[in-house]
């Protein structure tokens, strides 16, 4: 039908915008990554300086919409500068700025849920901190936090289609710019909508089986 | 000489004034049970011993080391001083094994190999062997405090602090629990036992502690304090337990 010949003709245009849909998000989580547990970390410190900057930060991340810290960080702050600015890289900084914010509440979370008695034991046995963190809460948290932090990769690649308006021409604006050409707007947002579809199914299947997988040796015994 | 000597300790929560002069010396190879009603004091006071609260005055010598002016070497001194929890406190994500060998091996005390066999003649100890290579989960309250026990007994504490050890125990649990802190005992363990099992208190310690409102309001061995105590408030709360 239309909509076949349409992905025949259009298939490598929409496939190169997937694929760097796909390369942000991933790029932009690894960072995001990063960031997230260090804030996070940051927020459940005993110092109040450390929580305050992290508490800021995430406020900041929370408090405004993405389209405006996109538009901040790919007009604003190059202006501001008098310097050019790439479409891709800002859209980068601003994804992985935003989902840090939300990966930094995530981490939080998950060390916060994780009874205090945990970290005194292991401080008990002479742990320092940093050790105890990293082999006794956070293994913990990790599973606790996973179907949240699933759902911020799903939100994240999700996200990335607003980058279109700053002209990165990823999926939605690979869109965009074909039906600027042939104006079959219904066929071709079908098409782009079933694309990011399918893409997150595949994404939600595998995040299924991972947190299956991660209660503790339930099955062992 | 004093394995823990506990001077003028202090502390406050906010307004709140927890422990309000504390003076206590702990010699070697004693067995120290402290008791008194909820709220008094006395689990606090315990957690001081290793920092897991900050002393708000006063100072706290384990074997010599000052824990409350600890700055740097609180890891190293908490080494020394094993402590069981109520809630137990093992870790859910590593097998019972690993729960007892994980802190000598990640403190580089011990190889993996050295702290495993350490492990399993613990675990002996406990009488618990067979359950090594399980996780926690799969315990019960009372096989879950033996290994918190042989936990902390790994790390070859000179001083062990129990924090109501049998409180979260069902009643059938309590008795393995306290057969091996007896055992312990007899086998010349400092102790410092927080516990309302007076029963264990009567039989194990060489003294006994009552603490009221953040003050030692009475001490003796177990026959006096039990038997013929002299304080109003001990007879009080002696009344109300037994």
């Amino acid at each position: 039908m239309n909509i076949l010949a349409l992905i025949v003709q259009y298939w490598p245009r929409l496939i190169a915008g997937l694929g760097l849909t796909v390369q942000i998000t991933i790029i932009s989580l690894i960072l995001a990554g990063i960031l997230g547990m260090v804030f996070g970390l940051l927020s459940v410190s005993k110092r109040k300086s450390l929580r305050a900057i992290a508490l800021v930060y995430v406020d900041i991340v929370r408090g405004t919409p993405l389209l405006v810290q996109a538009f901040f960080i790919y007009f604003g702050i190059p202006a501001a500068l008098g310097i050019q600015s790439d479409p891709v890289v800002s859209g980068v900084i601003t994804l992985s700025l935003n989902a840090g914010g939300y990966l930094a509440e995530i981490v939080r979370g998950g060390i916060e849920s994780i009874s205090r008695g945990q970290m005194e034991a292991a401080r008990s046995l002479g742990l320092p901190y940093g050790m105890a963190m990293r082999s006794v809460i956070l293994p913990q948290a990790i599973r606790t936090m996973t179907p949240a932090l699933i759902n911020q990769c799903i939100i994240t690649l999700k996200d990335t289609s607003l980058l279109s308006v700053i002209g990165v021409t990823e999926l939605t604006q690979t869109g965009r710019l074909i039906i600027a050409n042939n104006y079959q707007s219904f066929e071709v947002w079908a098409i782009v909508a079933m694309m990011y579809f399918i893409i997150i199914m595949i994404l939600s299947k595998i995040s299924k089986r991972i947190e299956r997988k991660m209660s503790y040796g339930k099955s062992k015994n | 000489m004093g394995k823990v000597k506990i001077k003028n300790l202090k502390k406050s929560f906010g307004d709140l004034e927890v422990l309000k002069d504390i003076n206590l010396e702990v010699k070697e190879r004693e067995v120290i049970c402290i008791i008194g009603a909820s709220g008094s004091g006395k689990s606090t006071l315990l957690r001081c011993i290793n920092a897991l609260e900050d002393a708000s005055s006063g100072t706290i010598e384990v074997d010599g080391n000052d824990i409350t002016r600890a700055d740097g070497n609180i890891n190293k001194y908490r080494q020394d001083i094993g402590m069981v929890f109520q809630q137990f406190n093992l870790f859910p994500h590593m097998t019972v094994l690993k729960n007892i060998s994980f802190a000598p091996v990640a403190l580089k005390l011990k190889t993996k190999e050295e702290a495993e066999e350490t492990a399993l003649k613990l675990l002996r100890r406990v009488d618990l062997e067979e359950k090594a290579n399980v996780y926690p989960e799969q315990l019960s309250g009372g096989q879950q405090q033996r290994v918190a026990i042989a936990r902390a007994l790994a790390m070859n504490p000179d001083v062990m602090l129990f924090d109501e050890p049998t409180s979260a125990l069902d009643p059938e649990m309590v008795g393995e629990v306290l057969n091996v802190m007896k055992q312990l005992a007899k086998d010349g363990m400092t102790m410092i036992v927080v516990t309302h099992e007076m029963g264990f208190a009567r039989e194990v310690a060489d003294r006994v502690i009552f603490i009221d409102e953040g003050f030692i309001v009475e001490e003796g061995p177990p026959s006096e304090i039990f038997g013929n105590p002299k304080n109003q408030r001990t007879i009080n709360f002696l009344n109300k337990v037994l």
